[in-house]
């Protein structure tokens, strides 16, 4: 007898607009709110649903985030009937390739799915940024006795135009799908996320594979040709903070949103409990804040020493801001190092990167710097 | 080179002081230090930095206390396979039919030396703080084909730090010669052991059966310093001469605590290639507020600071709201510090409220304890 049902997380995406932040490093591994990946969330959503059979699909620089991902343990994915697997591009009988589209990632790996013999396949992004269960999405799911069920988000109608734009009938029955519309009809954007019935995804991959002619896109080709055979096909309407990261501003945003001073539907005291985020541990000691430290507005990780000021910051892990450095409305991520006298404003400062003595970064908000480490 | 898979650790938890009233309910190895830690992560730590993956946990009372922190046990283990950790615990000296020695729960609980073909215990206490790499010592063990050595340390003031320790006479081979109680008369610089020994194996099997049945309150320390000093088993004593604390009175776990906001005596205990290892507990990073004022404090992941903290340490999930004031201070887990409140010279247990506008005040030499889940 088959498992209920596998997750499936799309990990393999580049995130070009992310910079130099991804030039070595896939987007979901993108180190987020201090001490997080981005693939966090979608995982430890998972392992807060109770699913327990998850497939993480990676390309694109994939051995930091394949080893990051490891057994799962990190999420307790890696218990009694539990399986966490990274999916990577492999060879077959018919020979070998690069995942062509989401879908095709999907098709490439059927056959772990067909070892599992899921009833339903959940299909995520590795790189949003929502701490909630799929417990509602799925109970609605098999209520309506959907084929497939999309997650969509109300947007801004000025907004509506960028992304995928379901409409639907009075029962959340989905009637049309239009990717990027010029002219949107609805507010209800698609977030990537889909629960299917195994047997109506895994024809529709088959059929999908098949065609020469198809992008092998979810929201380009499988949702499009669906809803053209008229399957049952739900709207599941998400509430609460999700933010799908794809630029140095919005995720700058998105990590300033956890702040007191933030957003409080992603502040990450109170989404405790059942919603809350794992990650890997590090072994850093303690943060430590010197005697001359200003420290306003922040979050910060262990292994931090701040001796400087800062203000309305995210501070990862292994940070030092020295003696007279000034850091205001900015991220810094581990290991960065901020020397003294250094003024850091509006910024995001990578992994290991360095702010040398008396260096002046001046971003603007509506432009944030972005400083990188050098070779 | 020794083969660290012919070595097996032992944590002794036998031996740690009670320092009442931090202690009514837990050892002090199991107590909270510097917000992150329990004090035996480091005894651990030193264990699986040096390599010994077969570790034994010798557990006097409060199992409650230790087992939660060690949880699954796997978080001071390299390969968790080859990697064990074992809680030895005497169930029948629990009950009272017996004397509760490290000596009598080892004997209980001896497949922990017979179900091995190691040669050498390292024997470690819980309370004596230390970022100790055991590999030269054993070299030096193995080299001199020693039975049993002993770790010590030079005290400047033994009146005044290691109390309840050994003072340990050598002579110039360094071979104990005589030991003494440190019940705090002598001043002069002295070897105070750090209740830490490399033992061979088949040694500790035939002097705990040997010594064991003939006095059932016999523990391991008296048992060594016996053999040392009457029945010829020379027992050398290995120097140690890094950073160390022993943990022996309540006043000194805040001093010893506090010590480490300065940091030259930190970097004497936290080596960038020794890591202290510690149960995850999955907080998130530590928060502050608009009008939050911190300075010289370790603040502990998951604490949501809106208020003042000076000189202090804060632990995971404590919050201190807006225009409270903590100063000199050393707050446990998840205890709260209400609006206005001001707690000086002080150690807040876990899940202790200090509510509005209430003053918590010790004295710098004579610090305030607020017991876990007091509300004030």
């Amino acid at each position: 007898m088959g498992i209920r049902i596998a997750a499936m997380i799309l990990a393999g995406g580049k995130g070009t607009r992310l910079k130099a932040l991804t030039r070595k490093t896939a987007k979901p591994a993108v180190s987020y709110g201090g001490k997080y990946r981005i693939i966090d969330f979608p995982l430890s959503n998972c392992a807060n649903s109770g699913i327990n059979h998850v497939g993480v699909l990676t390309q694109y620089e994939s051995s930091e985030l394949n080893s990051y991902i490891g057994d799962g343990k990190n999420w307790g994915l890696n218990g009694v009937d539990s399986i966490t697997s990274v999916l990577t591009p492999h060879q077959t009988e018919e020979g070998s390739s690069w995942y062509r589209g989401t879908a095709d990632a999907i098709y490439e790996n059927l056959d772990w799915l067909d070892a599992l013999d899921p009833e339903y396949v959940l299909i995520l992004s590795g790189d949003h940024i929502y701490a909630s269960t799929y417990d509602d999405m799925l109970a609605k799911h098999i209520a309506s006795k959907a084929e497939c069920t999309i997650s969509v988000i109300e947007v801004p109608w000025e907004e509506a135009s960028r992304f995928g734009i379901l409409e639907t009938d009075d029962h959340d029955n989905i009637i049309a799908f239009k990717e990027k519309p010029k002219n949107p009809t609805s507010n209800l954007a698609s977030m990537g996320i889909y629960i299917f019935n195994y047997k109506t995804l895994r024809a529709e991959l088959l059929a999908d594979a098949k065609d020469e002619n198809s992008d092998h896109d979810f929201g380009k080709n499988i949702i499009p040709s669906l809803l053209e055979q008229k399957k049952k096909m739900v709207a599941y309407t998400f509430k609460g903070y999700w933010k799908d990261v794809g630029t140095i501003a919005s995720l700058h945003q998105a990590n300033m949103d956890l702040l007191l001073s933030g957003d409080p539907e992603i502040n990450l005291f109170t989404v405790q409990a059942n919603h809350r985020i794992y990650t890997e541990d590090n072994h850093a000691t303690p943060q430590y804040i010197g005697p001359n430290a200003k420290v306003k507005d922040c979050l910060i990780n262990q292994g931090a020493s701040i001796k400087g000021e800062v203000d309305h910051c995210v501070i990862s892990s292994d940070v030092v801001v020295e003696e007279g450095a000034v850091v205001t409305n900015s991220v810094l991520m581990n290991g960065c190092h901020i020397y003294a006298g250094a003024k850091v404003t509006n910024a995001m400062v990578g992994p290991l990167a360095i702010v040398k003595e008396e260096e002046v970064i001046d971003g603007d908000p509506k432009d944030i710097a972005l400083v990188t480490k050098t070779k | 080179m020794v083969n660290m898979k012919n070595v097996i650790g032992i944590v002794n938890f036998h031996t740690s002081p009670e320092l009442s009233p931090l202690t009514d309910s837990r050892p002090i190895g199991s107590t909270s230090f510097l917000g992150r830690y329990a004090l035996v992560d480091f005894a651990l730590s030193n264990f699986c930095n040096s390599g010994i993956s077969n570790v034994g946990v010798l557990i006097k009372n409060h199992q409650r206390s230790i087992l939660k922190h060690l949880g699954s046990m796997d978080s001071w283990v390299k390969n968790t396979k080859i990697g064990k950790m074992s809680v030895m615990i005497n169930e029948d000296a629990i009950s009272g039919k017996e004397a509760n020695t490290d000596l009598n729960n080892i004997r209980a609980n001896d497949w922990i030396l017979y179900d091995t073909t190691a040669s050498y215990v390292v024997i470690a206490p819980a309370h004596i703080l230390a970022s100790i790499d055991f590999r030269p010592i054993l070299e030096e063990h193995i080299a001199n084909h020693d039975k049993i050595t002993l770790i010590a340390t030079m005290i400047e003031n033994p009146s005044k730090a290691y109390l309840g320790e050994e003072i340990i006479h050598t002579d110039k081979e360094g071979f104990v010669t005589d030991v003494e109680d440190n019940d705090g008369h002598v001043r002069k610089p002295s070897l105070c052991s750090m209740d830490a020994m490399i033992i061979n194996r088949t040694i500790l099997a035939d002097m705990m059966h040997q010594y064991g049945p003939r006095n059932p309150l016999l523990d391991l320390k008296t048992l060594m310093y016996r053999a040392a000093l009457e029945e010829n088993y020379r027992v050398r004593v290995y120097e140690f001469k890094g950073y160390s604390r022993c943990f022996d009175s309540f006043k000194h776990y805040m001093d010893y605590s506090n010590e480490l906001l300065d940091k030259e005596t930190f970097d004497g205990l936290f080596h960038p290639d020794w890591p202290i290892y510690t149960l995850t507990h999955d907080t998130p990073p530590a928060i502050y507020g608009e009008d939050a004022d911190v300075s010289n404090s370790f603040i502990a992941n998951g604490s949501v600071i809106e208020g003042t903290v000076i000189n202090s340490i804060i632990s995971r999930n404590v919050k201190i709201a807006k225009g409270a004031v903590v100063k000199n201070s050393i707050i446990f887990s998840t205890s709260k510090i209400g609006e206005g409140a001001v707690v000086e010279n002080a150690l807040v247990d876990k899940y202790a409220i200090v509510t509005r506008s209430h003053n918590v005040c010790g004295k710098e030499d004579d610090p305030l304890y607020i017991g876990q889940g007091v509300i004030l």
